[in-house]
């Protein structure tokens, strides 16, 4: 009897614990989201709303009438898309290296990759980018938006870390059976790591998705920018803004990522299961 | 053959940070021994003066005490309390995937926007958690704008930020250390405490070391756009990191030479702060 | 027959090259920082002139705030793909010219004689004027200016007809206008203003105090900040008297939202913002209930006359374009500085109509009698004296010093520094960045 009783309040405790910290944790979002549905004189009021007073969908017509939402969320689906299959691309083949392969050069090589993690782009080195890409004639294409972060040290140390949890037995079965370094990687290691590559995926899209500045700054037309430049585009310089469509344009940019998350979820943390991350 | 094939294998990865970070980056920091007008006017060789310089200027330095204190306070929490928050997330309660995916929630919006946001929920007047604190507790706090409030504001909204990338991770670990153990450890008369730190942390270290240089090297570089929005590095340079700073000189004040300087001295203490932890670090992580 | 056929296909390879060339069109690019419902306005103006244009094709874009424009800017020139037309703010004057980015628009008047710069308000034009040079448009100009809640003043006794004048009024007001609760929290405060320099300098201006030495650095380049006088500390005494008692409510720096929720929701009494917020305020108040009033700027009982001191934005010419890009791209200037756009301009935001003409049709009409609000706003700008001070100061380095300014009030209101430690620093801080820039 004692045990049960015990059990129960820890599960209750933990219950209640659990629900303040998802409550503070998901505050903001949902400040987005009842303020997106607020007429315009309930935005701000005292004392502040936390439901909505009326459901006033009018901010999202608003929102995607002064932004062409639809053309930016393609784009920023078209960017992210493409700098997650490059990362994976990178990342895959520069991990089975790093893991599976010993060479002259390893560690220097490795170095210099996880040293990229110190030099970000949009903080240290737009203007030389920049010139790169008008250089190339990339300016305001997609090639500028997607090419330069297609290399990820954090990519290829994930994968690397799960690449090492892949017995060796399996590789060693694969030569003798005749198969090239290339065959095993695709036939054999890739397919093993369904679910890493699940949930690096969902790093790499968020992160991409996330992008404000770099896709400001290279777009030189209203049609090519990205979710997050259109939701900027609702807030003006100096003057006073609706809230209510700004928000209604932010919950509309952060739903494809949570919906993203919530169908990858299991896949997520069942892959970091199977690599352990023992190091 | 199989000889060249990691060289292969590296090579796209190392054409792009080769042409599009390592070279790009190359003429960046060079700019840090210029002075540089608006506009890329007025080139002109000054050698190391840009560095002497900062090294004179107690606001800079008083933002590298910052950015150590700002860095080591919210890894810090972050790692801990991320770590208590998994053991809870692993227990078998009824509803802990949508608790899960509620937690989430802070990574998937930009730091942007999620400052944005915290700047309405804290504003002193109008603002719902300050309502919430002036009808329970009857105080009103100026979150933002005063010491040292500022601060807690920032730290809490970079915790919150970065919390749930690593507690996917602890819960994913936490769930492979084998019952056996635990159970065995329970037998001889282990209490809970001594079965999270002496069996369990341990256990999941190797997972704690990748977790703590990801999170200095993430509110290293990410925290100026939370800074931006929430305090605008304010009250009186009081939330100002390295960070901030530099992100103030290069895009706010045109000063591209002074930001480059800047970040060649971020570079460097990173560079130095990475060496030496995996060198240290090493030793405190256990493996199986 | 030879000659019959050559000559009919030359008259053919002549009309159909003519006919491309007239369907070639003359690209300008237009970078601007107008958020929200601004965007579909400027596209409209854009497109109107496009009709009466139809040779020139104007690509309007909107490149975030005022910084990133000219961030993006500053990279864009630096690699060879600047826009024809950009949108820069006040304080990016100095720094634009310095950068030899554009074409002076006293150049392109003088060269045109269609062009009446007469008609432009003298308060705006002296504003962008550098040694008697007008580099730049006006185009979207604003104040400051006070707004305050009548139904307020009212249930304090005080009269809604009869807003504040001085300093002393200003405290006195503020504080008749405060409720505590028993706990000594403010329930209510009397007046706000969002913790931005625009504000310090328009005091300033009003006393006709200047910022920075020769004359405000407009009949030299500025070699240090003068701002640490009599004028300067009437400023800042107010400003930390009026917080020290509970009777302002301080935002965090540039929060223009944050003060405008709390006046909306009416937990201030009265608000310093921009001019451009008129038509908010108006419907605001209707929403919520009270009535809406407007004044002047407050200054100290024995100021000298002063004036307020343009915001906002102006248009800039990029240099270094094809000939006939940079004649289209002016065609587009003068196009949307005419009357019926500033007009169009006007009454879409908030921002000053920058011609005389325009304000006198807009009297004619009768719109003023109808917006007692932007009576105000205008009546302000028209009664500044005009000097150097009320001018604005020309500052290379202003970005870093209004920095330098907000920093340290931010530290006089938390105590750290009093009001003449916090204004004596800021001018040595600021002297220090302004020499830094000029390379003394």
């Amino acid at each position: 009897m004692k045990i049960s009783t015990k059990k129960r309040t820890d599960v209750i405790i933990s219950e209640i614990v659990l629900i303040v910290v998802s409550f503070i944790f998901v505050l903001p979002l949902i400040l987005a989201f009842t303020m997106s549905l607020q007429p315009p004189q309930a935005v701000f009021s005292f004392p502040p709303k936390i439901l909505p007073v009326a459901i006033h969908l009018q901010n999202y017509a608003n929102a995607f009438k002064t932004v062409p939402f639809d053309r930016l969320f393609l784009n920023s689906a078209i960017v992210a898309i493409m700098i997650t299959l490059g990362k994976l691309i990178t990342g895959t083949l520069a991990g089975y290296a790093f893991a599976n392969f010993n060479f002259f050069g390893k560690n220097f090589a490795f170095s210099f990759l996880f040293a990229t993690l110190f030099l970000p782009a949009e903080l240290i080195m737009i203007v030389p980018l920049f010139a790169l890409m008008a250089k190339l004639g990339w300016v305001n294409t997609y090639w500028a938006l997607t090419i330069p972060f297609m290399a990820s040290a954090t990519n290829t140390f994930l994968l690397r870390q799960h690449f090492l949890m892949i017995p060796k037995e399996l590789e060693d079965s694969a030569r003798i059976d005749g198969a090239g370094p290339m065959a095993y990687f695709i036939k054999i290691l890739l397919p093993l790591s369904k679910s890493m590559i699940g949930g690096v995926s969902i790093i790499n899209f968020i992160y991409a998705w996330n992008f404000y500045l770099w896709p400001l700054i290279i777009t030189m037309e209203d049609r090519m920018k990205t979710v997050q430049v259109g939701v900027k585009m609702l807030i003006d310089a100096e003057g006073a803004s609706n809230w209510g469509v700004i928000m209604a344009g932010t919950v509309a940019a952060v739903i494809p990522t949570l919906i993203l998350f919530f169908i990858l979820q299991p896949l997520f943390v069942k892959s970091l299961t199977r690599s352990g991350i023992k190091g | 053959m199989r000889k060249w094939t990691p060289y292969f294998l590296l090579v796209p990865t190392f054409i792009i940070i080769v042409l599009f970070i390592y070279m790009p980056a190359g003429v960046s920091l060079q700019t840090s021994l210029y002075r540089v007008l608006p506009f890329g006017r007025g080139m002109r060789y000054i050698g190391l003066q840009n560095f002497l310089k900062l090294f004179a200027n107690s606001d800079y330095l008083y933002s590298v005490r910052f950015t150590i204190l700002y860095v080591a306070t919210t890894v810090g929490i972050t790692i801990l309390s991320s770590f208590l928050l998994a053991l809870l997330m692993v227990k078998k309660i009824p509803g802990v995937r949508f608790y899960r995916t509620l937690i989430f929630a802070p990574y998937a919006i930009s730091p942007a926007i999620a400052g944005a946001l915290w700047t309405f929920l804290l504003n002193p007047v109008v603002g719902h958690v300050s309502y919430f604190f002036q009808t329970t507790m009857g105080i009103q706090v100026e979150w933002l704008t005063s010491k040292p409030h500022a601060f807690y504001a920032i730290i809490f909204a970079s915790v919150w930020k970065i919390l749930p990338f690593d507690m996917i991770f602890y819960i994913a670990t936490i769930q492979n250390v084998p019952e056996e153990i635990l159970e065995s450890a329970t037998i001889e008369g282990a209490s809970s405490m001594d079965r999270t730190w002496k069996i369990i942390f341990p256990m999941v270290s190797p997972i704690t070391f990748y977790l703590v240089i990801m999170n200095i090297v993430s509110t290293m570089f990410s925290s100026f756009a939370i800074i931006d929005v929430m305090t605008k590095g304010g009250p009186g340079q009081y939330t100002t990191n390295m960070i901030y700073r530099l992100y103030l000189d290069g895009f706010y004040f045109q000063k591209a030479g002074v930001a480059s300087a800047q970040s060649v001295i971020l570079i460097a203490i990173m560079i130095v702060v990475t060496m030496v932890y995996f060198k240290v670090g090493e030793r405190y992580v256990h493996y199986q | 027959m030879k000659k019959i056929i050559f000559v009919t296909l030359l008259i053919v390879v002549f009309s159909v090259s003519s006919v491309a060339m007239a369907a070639d069109k003359i690209n300008v690019q237009f970078w601007h920082a107008m958020g929200g419902w601004r965007i579909e306005l400027l596209q409209e103006m854009a497109n109107d002139f496009m009709a009466l244009n139809p040779d020139i094709n104007v690509e309007v874009q909107y490149t975030g705030s005022y910084g990133d424009t000219i961030n993006k800017l500053n990279v864009a020139i630096q690699s060879g793909v600047a826009p024809h037309v950009v949108q820069g703010y006040d304080i990016a004057t100095q720094m634009l010219i310095d950068g030899e980015v554009a074409v002076p628009m006293q150049d392109l008047i003088d060269a045109d004689p269609t062009f009446d710069i007469g008609t432009f308000m003298p308060q705006v034009l002296n504003y962008y004027r550098v040694g008697g040079k007008l580099y730049c448009m006006p185009f979207n100009s604003s104040n400051a200016v006070m707004f305050y809640n009548k139904t307020l003043f009212k249930k304090a006794g005080l009269d809604p007809n009869k807003p504040p004048k001085t300093y002393e009024e200003l405290l006195d007001y503020a504080e008749k206008l405060t409720v505590k609760d028993d706990k000594g929290n403010v329930v209510q405060a009397g007046i706000t203003w969002n913790l931005h320099c625009w504000f310090f300098e328009q005091f300033m201006a009003k006393q006709n105090a200047g910022l920075v030495d020769n004359n405000n650095g407009r009949t030299g380049r500025p070699t240090k900040a003068i701002f640490n006088s009599e004028a300067g500390l009437k400023v800042f005494n107010l400003w930390n008297d009026l917080s020290k008692e509970g009777y302002m409510i301080n935002t965090k720096v540039h929060d223009w939202t944050g003060a405008r929720n709390l006046f909306i929701s009416q937990k201030v009494a009265m608000l310093i913002t921009s001019t451009s917020d008129v038509a908010l305020m108006v419907k605001s108040a209707k929403e919520n209930n009270f009535e809406l009033g407007s004044a002047f700027m407050p200054v100290p009982a024995d100021a000298e006359s002063g004036g307020v001191v343009i915001g906002g934005g102006s248009l800039w010419m990029v240099a270094g374009k094809p000939e006939a890009e940079t004649k289209a791209a002016w065609e587009f200037v003068k196009f949307m500085a005419e009357s019926a756009q500033q007009i169009k301009w006007h009454t879409g935001t908030g921002y000053f109509p920058v011609r005389k003409d325009a304000v006198e049709d807009l009297l004619a009409q009768g719109y003023y009698s109808e917006s007692p609000h932007n009576l105000t706003t205008i009546m302000q700008l028209l009664l500044s004296t005009q000097n150097y001070n009320s001018n604005g100061a020309i500052i290379g380095a202003f970005a870093e010093v209004r920095n330098i300014v907000e920093s340290n009030v931010q530290k006089m209101l938390n105590g750290d520094l009093t009001p003449e430690e916090a204004l004596a620093t800021a001018e040595k801080e600021a002297t220090t960045a302004i020499r830094d820039y000029e390379g003394l």
